[in-house]
């Protein structure tokens, strides 16, 4: 998470030119950053670990395809990191032919209250102020997207709800922390 | 956003999210792909929107291993591709065949030994590079961050649990990050982390999880903090491996801003 994003660009500009030191500095500014977001999405160390390398093998190879106008170094190695998670995830799915996925937070709260308590209880110290004041049903919808890879349909069945009233509280959500965090929408 | 791309809207957001599907995602695709700068700028805000999910995890440090593994997949690939050209020399006569036969034989074997020394050589020396520069890249974002302005420094000191131990932590309230210099821990034990803590009043803030090498040494460059916390103590506790939420374990290092 870098402190000063001009600098990251910077580097990512160097690791276009094949510099590794520069690749070796955007690691340490990037790597704990993308190993949360995959401890996160994909549970297991070692699939973490696995996906920390293949994000940074990417962006050493298509660096020169990062260009600042389009967003924040951040946002392009966090978007490099969930779209692989995610394609990992739904593998996952496709070859266990279920939606189910160990330890994810939903099915911890369709099956189990204690557990649910739990879950919820640690996102919510983990969340910043703007999270934890969105409310509940926005906040999952949210969630279940970003870090479970569901798309909007299959919150939908997941939750057993409308697919209308999905959309609604995402884009609630969304507005929400706009709002919160005083980002302009167009 | 114009009135002529409200139908955009919704998909944009949903999108940007990642939760865009079927038929939609495929309208919305293409089109993006028409080139629609306010579609695509929009999606970017609503992705900088949503990093707060991300930014909020409490942070993990990824084994240090990894590093060195990753630099070394990314070496430069043309030394371990030769490059396959065609040799004019190999359009012999062929009345020369024999002779040349037995002559190539010889040199193949030379060449070949040459080549694994060669590669050996290689490797070697790349996996020496990738040290250096790793270790570069180390002393670069320390003397980064020591360079600041903002930079405070904070000494942690050995508490009961660890009365050797003691750490340096050089802290950049501005990018909410620094980096710790630890001396004198006790080894990690095998199913257990080391974990800092900032404390801003009586609120401990999970900062990250390390572990100490056999000289009970470690520099740990810590996670950016959210927002809104003011800390003015930082301190060490022992906790499971993965890390907690809130301090369990004994705390081994404290200090005050």
């Amino acid at each position: 998470m870098p402190a000063d994003p001009t600098i990251a660009v910077r580097l990512i500009q160097q690791v276009a030119n094949q510099d590794r030191d520069a690749f070796s500095q955007l690691y340490d500014r990037f790597s704990t950053l993308v190993f949360t977001i995959a401890m996160r999405m994909l549970k297991a160390h070692s699939d973490a670990e696995d996906l920390l390398q293949e994000v940074f093998v990417q962006v050493w190879r298509q660096a020169q395809s990062y260009s600042a106008e389009r967003g924040s170094p951040e946002a392009w190695i966090v978007n490099i990191a969930r779209s692989r998670a995610i394609d990992k995830i739904r593998s996952i799915r496709r070859m266990e032919k279920s939606f189910v996925l160990t330890e994810d937070p939903a099915r911890a709260e369709s099956t189990a209250n204690v557990e649910s308590s739990a879950v919820e209880s640690e996102v919510r110290m983990a969340m910043n102020s703007a999270l934890a004041n969105l409310p509940e049903a926005q906040r999952k919808v949210l969630e279940l997207a970003y870090f479970g890879g569901l798309t909007q349909t299959e919150i939908a069945e997941r939750l057993a709800e409308p697919l209308g009233t999905v959309k609604t509280r995402m884009r609630s959500g969304i507005q929400r922390l706009r709002e919160m965090l005083g980002t302009q929408a167009m | 956003m114009s009135n002529e791309h409200e139908h955009w809207r919704e998909h944009g957001e949903i999108y940007a999210l990642g939760a865009l599907d079927g038929q939609e995602l495929k309208e919305f695709e293409a089109h993006l792909a028409s080139g629609c700068a306010i579609c695509e700028a929009y999606v970017r805000e609503t992705r900088e929107t949503l990093a707060v999910l991300h930014r909020s995890l409490r942070p993990a440090a990824p084994p240090l291993a990894i590093k060195s593994r990753i630099l070394d997949q990314i070496a430069p690939q043309a030394m371990m591709r030769p490059r396959q050209e065609k040799t004019p020399w190999l359009n012999w006569n062929w009345w020369g065949l024999g002779i040349g036969a037995v002559a190539t034989a010889a040199v193949a074997l030379v060449l070949t030994s040459n080549l694994t020394r060669t590669q050996s050589d290689l490797e070697k020396a790349k996996a020496q590079l990738a040290a250096a520069q790793i270790e570069s890249a180390q002393k670069d974002e320390l003397l980064q961050l020591l360079s600041s302005q903002d930079v405070r420094l904070v000494e942690l000191k050995g508490l009961e649990a660890a009365p050797a131990a003691k750490a340096k932590l050089f802290w950049n309230p501005g990018a909410r990050s620094g980096i710790l210099l630890i001396n004198g821990l006790p080894k990690t034990p095998t199913d257990k982390a080391y974990e800092l803590w900032g404390i801003a009043g009586n609120e401990p803030v999970p900062a990250g999880v390390f572990r100490v090498d056999d000289q009970g040494q470690a520099r740990f460059r810590m996670p950016v903090l959210g927002q809104g916390k003011n800390f003015d103590k930082f301190a060490v506790t022992l906790e499971p491996a993965a890390g907690v939420e809130k301090p369990s374990g004994p705390m081994v290092l404290l200090g005050s801003l």
